[in-house]
């Protein structure tokens, strides 16, 4: 991991100090264990700042920060912004979770009245929901059961594409949950997600190593973490009166 | 105005008796309940009416240890001190700690009051209360039912330290008890204490406050704490250097020594000698993990409560690094599995079982964190059984890291005294 011997893969973490209260940083942890247990060597650079940026990014996570913090989470965003919009464009996958999500978007309409504006660089919008949500979320995603916990004030509306179906709980508020625009994620789930949705988390891997030309090979330690993975989300699904996997 | 509470105290202590007559050990709130009922006006009154005053001791981490180490120095200054469990922290369980004591008249024997209370349960009775001295330690955030915010957790502190008669002893490292402090009214004093830069330097994940200050304080302007080696640290009070044995391993417990003889100062004023703080401090008995250390079954086992990823990444860094049987279990109590990722777990290195109704995420998180884990049984009572049941470690004593709802399973499971209304 030294300058001379760069990593195979680089995961970005953006603005960890402001955007972890629900320890959704910890996707990048993920990805990058994930990519090693795979026989690729992979690093997490956290980043507060353009001067901290590396030269070269595969992947970008960002996670959720509480409301106090939105503004100077916007515009801690803002000075990304440029990166951030090359990242989109260029194929590089991103996964924000929450409130990280919806400062990528037009803007977050607030139970006040007020609102916040966005990055703009996904579409859609946040708008208030009548309550807080705090529960449990599942998700079918084309077949692919996503399962988290969602904690947030607001849904979503106008995304490119939703991420899935809610199969319970609330989700965007409209029964999808999620985003999606071309390599970006974007979500409620936290858990997190990418640990308890390990299929979600390949999908990016897999995105990002064949951008550079590599294979992940999944191993004997990807299959037994994958494996308390789905005893996880098993657990929560009977919990909830839905079918196990 | 004697007589005035002796019906309540009566009957609270029938309650008491009926409460333990029902169930051993248990049920300690129920008196402070038949009190507070019927007597509202007794537990502010009792707490108010010692002549030295009552000190209060509050902040999201560290109560316990401040608590206990603070009574040390006053009772070697030759103070009777009246304090309360780390247990009764709420109304009812304080009431019924002074039931404990009280006379039928209302007074208790003591020169002085210490207690330590949460910051939530603090705010909503100090309104009554007149503490001469308020030792605020720290602002973490506790977002397990996610409730509070740091920002609520400072105003309720901040509530607390506006009753103050005499001195705020507050910790200057934490940025939001330093802003606090600027804002106390004229007339009462603010004591701060703080760590010195290499202390800070040597701790590179900080101290675990949710705000650190930019600076350090200088020695003119508080105690200060120079520097921890093992169980080893020094402090310099008043231009003097004092050599401290800590409890356990950890800057936070030398920090938690520091809070203490800064809050001795305050309370003790002018009879303050900080060489008999210092051999108290130092004298009490080691502290493991949270304060526990318990035989069960045959064998010793170190309970570490776990209440916010803060505190698990203290307890995860400061764990004996011998240590070799671990289990660590983690209950419903924390609904959003991800609330714990923000700490690093990869130093426990070796895992027997992770349980706890929430075993596959707890397992999943230590997984990633490169933490071998033999075995997940959600199951925890038969976790707890197959754990005391292996043979002794070679090293270092069996270990249960645990949520408060784990926390609360284990002790029911192993016939150990709870207090239900406890709510950490």
């Amino acid at each position: 991991m030294t300058v001379d011997h760069p990593a195979d893969l680089t995961i970005v973490s953006l603005l960890p100090r402001l955007l972890d209260t629900n320890g959704d940083a910890a996707n990048a942890r993920v990805l990058a264990q994930r990519a090693r247990w795979a026989g690729l060597s992979a690093r997490i650079v956290p980043v507060h700042a353009v001067a901290d940026l590396p030269a070269t990014v595969d992947l970008v996570v960002i996670g959720s920060g509480t409301d106090t913090d939105l503004v100077a989470a916007r515009d801690a965003l803002s000075t990304l912004a440029e990166p951030l919009r090359a990242w989109l464009t260029g194929g590089v996958p991103v996964l924000a979770v929450g409130t990280g999500w919806e400062l990528l978007s037009a803007g977050l309409n607030l139970a006040d009245g007020s609102s916040v504006d966005g990055l703009g660089l996904v579409p859609g919008r946040a708008g208030a929901l009548p309550a807080r949500v705090t529960d449990d979320l599942v998700v079918d995603a084309d077949g692919l059961r996503l399962l988290g916990f969602e904690n947030h004030l607001r849904g979503y509306a106008g995304a490119a594409a939703p991420l899935g179906t809610v199969d319970y709980g609330t989700g965007n508020g409209d029964g999808t949950e999620g985003a999606v625009d071309g390599s970006f994620i974007g979500t409620h789930l936290h858990g997190p997600v990418l640990a308890r949705n390990p299929q979600l988390a390949d999908r990016m891997l897999g995105t990002a190593a064949a951008a550079r030309g590599l294979t992940l090979t999944p191993t004997a330690q990807t299959e037994s973490v994958d494996g308390i993975a789905k005893a996880a989300r098993n657990q929560v699904a009977v919990r909830l009166s839905l079918t196990s996997e | 105005m004697a007589v005035r509470y002796a019906p309540a105290i009566l009957l609270g202590r029938v309650a008491r008796t009926l409460a333990r007559w029902r169930k051993p050990g248990g049920g300690s709130a129920v008196p402070g309940l038949v009190v507070n009922t019927i007597a509202p006006g007794f537990l502010p009154r009792t707490l108010n009416g010692f002549p030295g005053g009552l000190v209060i001791v509050t902040g999201s981490a560290g109560k316990s240890t401040t608590t206990k180490m603070l009574v040390a120095a006053l009772r070697a200054h030759g103070l009777s001190v009246f304090t309360n469990q780390s247990t009764a922290n709420i109304s009812q369980g304080l009431t019924s700690a002074l039931l404990e004591r009280v006379s039928l008249t209302g007074r208790i024997e003591g020169d002085i009051a210490v207690l330590e209370m949460d910051e939530g349960h603090g705010a909503l009775i100090s309104g009554s209360l007149n503490p001469r001295v308020v030792v605020l330690t720290n602002v973490m955030v506790d977002q397990i039912d996610r409730f509070h915010d740091s920002d609520m957790v400072a105003a309720m502190l901040a509530k607390i330290a506006a009753r103050a008669t005499g001195s705020v002893v507050l910790n200057a490292d934490d940025l939001h008890l330093s802003r606090l402090g600027d804002g106390i009214a004229p007339g009462v004093a603010v004591a701060r204490y703080g760590v010195a830069d290499e202390v800070l330097a040597a701790n590179p994940r900080g101290l675990g406050y949710t705000l650190t200050s930019p600076t350090r304080l200088d020695a003119a302007d508080g105690m200060v704490l120079t520097a921890v080696s093992g169980l080893d640290a020094t402090v310099l009070v008043d231009g003097r250097v004092h050599t401290l044995r800590l409890p356990a391993r950890g800057t936070h417990y030398a920090v938690d020594a520091l809070t203490a003889l800064a809050a001795a100062r305050s309370a003790l004023l002018d009879r303050f000698d900080a060489a008999v703080a210092v051999a108290a401090i130092s004298s009490i008995p080691p502290v493991f993990g949270r304060g526990e250390i318990v035989s069960v079954r045959g064998t010793t086992v170190e309970f570490v409560l776990v209440q916010n990823p803060a505190s698990l990444q203290l307890n995860v860094d400061s764990l004996d690094p011998d240590t070799e049987q671990i289990l660590v279990a983690v209950g419903s109590d924390v609904r959003d599995p991800s609330y714990l990722w923000p700490a690093d777990t990869s130093a426990l290195g070796h895992v027997l079982i992770a349980s706890g109704s929430k075993a596959y995420d707890i397992g999943l998180q230590l997984a990633y964190d490169g933490v071998l884990v033999d075995r997940i049984e959600p199951d925890l009572g038969r976790a707890l059984d197959d754990f005391l049941a292996s043979p002794e470690p070679a090293h270092g004593v069996k270990t249960i890291i645990f949520s408060a709802d784990s926390m609360r399973r284990t002790r029911a499971h192993l016939g150990l005294e709870t207090n239900e209304a406890d709510p950490s």
